[in-house]
């Protein structure tokens, strides 16, 4: 379960390569597409550079070679297609766009040989580490539900990763029971009896839980849950905080604050104004209207 | 008490999709129950308490009766928010189960799909 959507990831750090060479090599070509807009020859120029960045990104010092050898093929060709052009015009746009590519270029090797991407980033292509439980005590159960297994998989690896970083002990993402619920319907509008239609929803369950975390880290984790909610994904979480053995004492401690904060809402408590009567409920009961006839 | 039906009538319409007079009805029905259930609930309990005088649990008994049908709990029925209808609404939808079908097959409904095992 969980290995699919490591791989998935893995497959998406080999993809995250390519996009960044194509995009830095394919704007050196920019300046020249005016040039080549009307010869036959674009295509094999825009062709070439691409495969080479697809098979090696790395060895980025071999491409500037090709690449500053391809525009020289291109005038001569040009030049068949389209005498009209003057020679000059063609040069100067020919040397510019060799010191853009050179500069660009070397941009880009550099970028790859020194750069790369933050440890955090770089971790999201990897399994999600995890804190160590020292007790494994139990605080909070969250669980998730959702229509769609992708978003359930992502929300958990998300939360997984969000309670690594609160240094949150966690275990999971559990797969629950799924919740199928069916529902058989009469195809038409009127009568048909006998034509009928299926229809279902599963429901996804997936459970995680935090052992022996702080409170308050955990409630920390549940908000940046809740900010970061995704689309299509419920949450329900179980959480249960555990006191000391003198919590007697704390609770005593804490008695005046609390009478403080039920004060207003007790004062809401007994008998509307407009209600009140002289004397007691007995009284009232005791008076002729409420009283009962003993012989009946 | 007055037994017109008019006196739940809201003065503005606060009701929205699908309107028909007997959602209207019904919309009518359920403010009525919600508005008078602590005054039934009240006299209910006035009526099983056996520890009062009988007179006060007959004259509970005959308010009871009293009240309007509008206030009665078996008066609500559910109905298609979608057409109106009253017969085969589902609760997890609140739809009628030709809505039902309609919407879950043009995708509406989330996590709905048609079914074959």
């Amino acid at each position: 379960m969980f290995s699919g959507t490591t791989r998935s990831l893995v497959g998406a750090s080999k993809r995250l390569w390519t996009p960044i060479s194509i995009r830095s090599l394919s704007t050196p070509n920019q300046p020249s597409a005016p040039s080549t807009k009307t010869s036959t020859t674009a295509p094999q120029i825009k062709a070439e550079p691409t495969p080479t960045s697809a098979t090696s990104p790395t060895s980025a010092a071999s491409t500037p070679v090709k690449e500053s050898a391809a525009p020289e093929k291109a005038p001569v060709k040009e030049w068949l297609v389209e005498p009209w052009r003057s020679l000059t015009t063609l040069l100067t746009v020919l040397v510019l766009m060799i010191l853009l590519q050179y500069s660009r270029s070397d941009r880009l090797a550099d970028l790859e040989k020194n750069a790369r991407l933050p440890r955090s980033v770089q971790a999201l292509y990897l399994r999600p580490l995890r804190r160590k439980a020292e007790h494994g005590l139990p605080v909070c159960d969250l669980q998730l539900r959702s229509y769609s297994a992708e978003n359930l998989e992502f929300f958990a690896d998300f939360a997984i990763r969000a309670a690594y970083y609160l240094k949150l002990p966690v275990s999971g993402p559990v797969p629950l029971p799924r919740i199928t619920q069916r529902w058989t319907v009469i195809r038409s509008n009127f009568v048909h009896k006998k034509s009928k239609e299926n229809f279902e929803r599963i429901t996804l369950r997936r459970l995680i839980q935090i052992k022996d975390g702080h409170p308050e880290a955990v409630q920390a984790w549940l908000a940046f849950l809740r900010k970061h909610a995704f689309y299509g994904v419920g949450m329900k979480a179980n959480v249960w905080e555990h006191e000391s053995l003198d919590a007697g004492k704390a609770l005593d401690a804490s008695l005046p604050e609390i009478q403080k904060t039920v004060g207003p809402h007790l004062a809401q408590f007994g008998q509307r104004e407009d209600n009140k009567r002289p004397g007691t409920i007995f009284d009232a009961l005791d008076n002729a209207r409420h009283a009962e006839p003993k012989n009946l | 008490m007055s037994k017109a039906a008019s006196m739940f009538h809201p003065k503005r319409l606060d009701l929205s999709g699908f309107v028909n007079t007997r959602v209207i009805r019904d919309h009518n029905k359920r403010n009525a129950f919600a508005q008078m259930e602590p005054e039934r609930q009240a006299l209910r309990y006035i009526i099983r308490n056996t520890s009062l005088p009988q007179r006060t649990r007959a004259q509970a008994q005959l308010q009871l009766s009293q009240m309007h049908c509008y206030t009665r709990p078996t008066q609500v029925k559910n109905r298609c928010v979608a057409s109106g209808t009253a017969r085969s609404v589902f609760r997890d939808f609140r739809l009628n189960r030709f809505q039902f079908r309609m919407q879950a097959l043009a995708g509406e409904l989330p996590g709905v799909k048609k079914a074959s095992w």
